[in-house]
């Protein structure tokens, strides 16, 4: 972790990725500094998730590079947490919130049918937090959305990471819960752990996060937590002025 | 009236019923990661595939006059060469899933009988294809028993080892890449394991049946069950009650067994989901 701390969290450089040889996107930079808070916004098809699938090591990248720590995402890459779309998880899977959050240890190598004592206090601390501990035995099928995140916001911190990646976590839950979900990822940045988030909450921005960068096939970033004119543009096709007085009609689309 | 007492004391009874209850452990818990995966689909396409080893044996049987290559280590060979085909990434990423296992499917029933049709029959005489197809297990001999019971202790005690692995890639593949396991060797390993469990349920209830000995106590136990460990116990113990239940009417009304235990399982899996729907509509009512 020492050596962790003198290193960048993450490194984006002139990175082009994609699917089946073909470029979604090409020539992002981004850097994700020690202890930020990065909002990513953009709309739907703007490409987000994939530029988190490259950061995690789940694409490679067609063009430039991307450091974890220094190093290269390739498998698992060390020191980061990731939660994912919730709507993504099999709900009627029989898990108790417990197990899935356990399953956050699983980065511990070894085979071992059985998770040992210090794995298992790992992902109490990571429950508490995530202020999970209360319905820790429920079956996650009956846990309502907003309980079902922090679940999955508990599985990735249970291995103590140093970034924590986020993607739509307040998707489709009700104000109070967001409220709650941001609270939890206030105090984990006050705890030094950097985080990048995507979100389509615009309320969260100025209140929440440090940095605001907006995703449409390429990548602007904002050292303030400000949606600038140029973002504007960038995610709506659109002029700023347009986006406030009324309904869009300049022709442009979302690429889906 | 049957003789129940003197039904049995006989050896091939108690034959039948021992690899009964060797089919229903295995395929109670591969039968639980089929289900939480949503593999039904493979599992059948897996299973009846097996026909062309089937008949691939018989006519090497009755050809070269091996005797060690019977009709379940054909089976075995196409059903574990399938099932690898399938988890294969570079067949899985350029071809639909689906369209996959219809040509293994299709082709592996269609060398059965071919292969069927070419053998000598004044050498080696086949069990006929309703055998085949729907089950006989009065016909499994005690090498095939001893086989049976050596693959399954092999694969629980492969699903043992690799629990935790097996729970997190059947719940988030994604997690799983992430935390470092190695996802393609880990869904060859279950790939394989579906094959050697249809092996395993084909002696019992035949090949196009193996669905049901494979999916429906595992899809009953999910009604009821909190875990993936306790899905796993409770399935073998449905499937063993089902089974043995079936094989007792089988016998009483001395109809065919496989078709009986298929039925029986199918028959509970409908009276346990309308007791559950009752279940839950009596409880919300209470709950108003």
């Amino acid at each position: 972790m020492r050596g962790h701390e003198l290193m960048i969290p993450i490194e984006i450089k002139d990175l082009t990725a994609g699917y089946d040889g073909r470029a979604v996107f090409s020539n992002v930079d981004l850097e994700l500094r020690d202890k930020d808070f990065l909002a990513v916004i953009g709309p739907n098809g703007g490409r987000k998730t994939t530029l988190f699938r490259a950061i995690l090591g789940l694409i490679k990248p067609m063009g430039g590079t991307v450091k974890v720590f220094g190093k290269e995402p390739a498998g698992s890459p060390p020191g980061i947490g990731y939660v994912p779309q919730n709507e993504n998880l099999d709900s009627e899977y029989p898990i108790s919130a417990r197990e899935v959050v356990l399953m956050g240890m699983r980065c511990k190598k070894g085979l071992r049918p059985f998770y040992s004592s210090e794995e298992k206090e790992s992902a109490e601390r990571a429950m508490e937090y995530a202020e999970v501990s209360d319905f820790a035995d429920s079956r996650i099928s009956n846990l309502s959305g907003g309980q079902r995140q922090r679940v999955y916001l508990a599985r990735a911190l249970a291995p103590e990471p140093k970034i924590l990646m986020l993607d739509e976590p307040t998707a489709s839950l009700d104000p109070s819960m967001k409220d709650c979900t941001y609270d939890i990822l206030r105090k984990l940045n006050r705890d030094g752990i950097a985080i990048m988030v995507i979100t389509h909450d615009m309320s969260s921005i100025s209140h929440d996060v440090k940095r605001v960068a907006c995703m449409n096939r390429r990548l602007i970033v904002n050292d303030a937590p400000e949606i600038t004119q140029e973002m504007i543009a960038l995610g709506f096709h659109c002029i700023p002025e347009l986006v406030h007085i009324g309904p869009c009609d300049c022709g442009g689309h979302n690429d889906g | 009236m049957v003789d129940w007492v003197a039904a049995f004391s006989m050896p091939l009874i108690q034959n039948m019923f021992m690899v009964a209850a060797i089919a229903c452990v295995l395929c109670g818990v591969v039968g639980t990661l089929v289900v939480v995966k949503r593999m039904v689909f493979v599992t059948g396409g897996i299973a009846h595939t097996t026909f062309g080893g089937v008949g691939l044996a018989y006519y090497v049987m009755s050809v070269v006059a091996v005797s060690w290559f019977t009709p379940m280590i054909g089976a075995a060979l196409f059903a574990v060469v399938s099932a690898v085909i399938m988890a294969l990434p570079a067949v899985s990423k350029k071809l639909r899933e689906d369209s996959v296992i219809g040509v293994l499917w299709s082709v592996g029933m269609a060398l059965g009988v071919i292969f069927m049709s070419l053998m000598d029959r004044s050498v080696v005489t086949p069990r006929s294809f309703e055998s085949i197809l729907f089950g006989d297990i009065l016909l499994v001999g005690s090498f095939e028993l001893k086989a049976i019971a050596v693959v399954t202790i092999l694969s629980l005690a492969i699903i043992a080892l690799f629990f935790r692995d097996l729970q997190v890639l059947t719940f988030d593949e994604t997690h799983a890449r992430l935390s470092g396991i190695n996802v393609t060797a880990m869904n060859l390993v279950l790939y394989v394991l579906i094959a050697i469990a249809c092996v395993v349920a084909l002696n019992v209830v035949g090949i196009v049946m193996v669905i049901a000995l494979i999916t429906i106590p595992a899809a009953m136990s999910n009604m009821f069950t909190e875990s993936l460990k306790e899905m796993m116990i409770v399935s073998v113990i449905l499937s063993l009650i089902m089974a043995f239940f079936g094989l007792i009417i089988a016998i009483g009304a001395d109809i065919p067994p496989g078709a009986t235990v298929s039925v029986t399982m199918g028959v509970l899996f409908i009276i346990a989901i309308t007791a559950k729907t009752a279940y839950v509509k009596i409880a919300q009512g209470k709950a108003e």
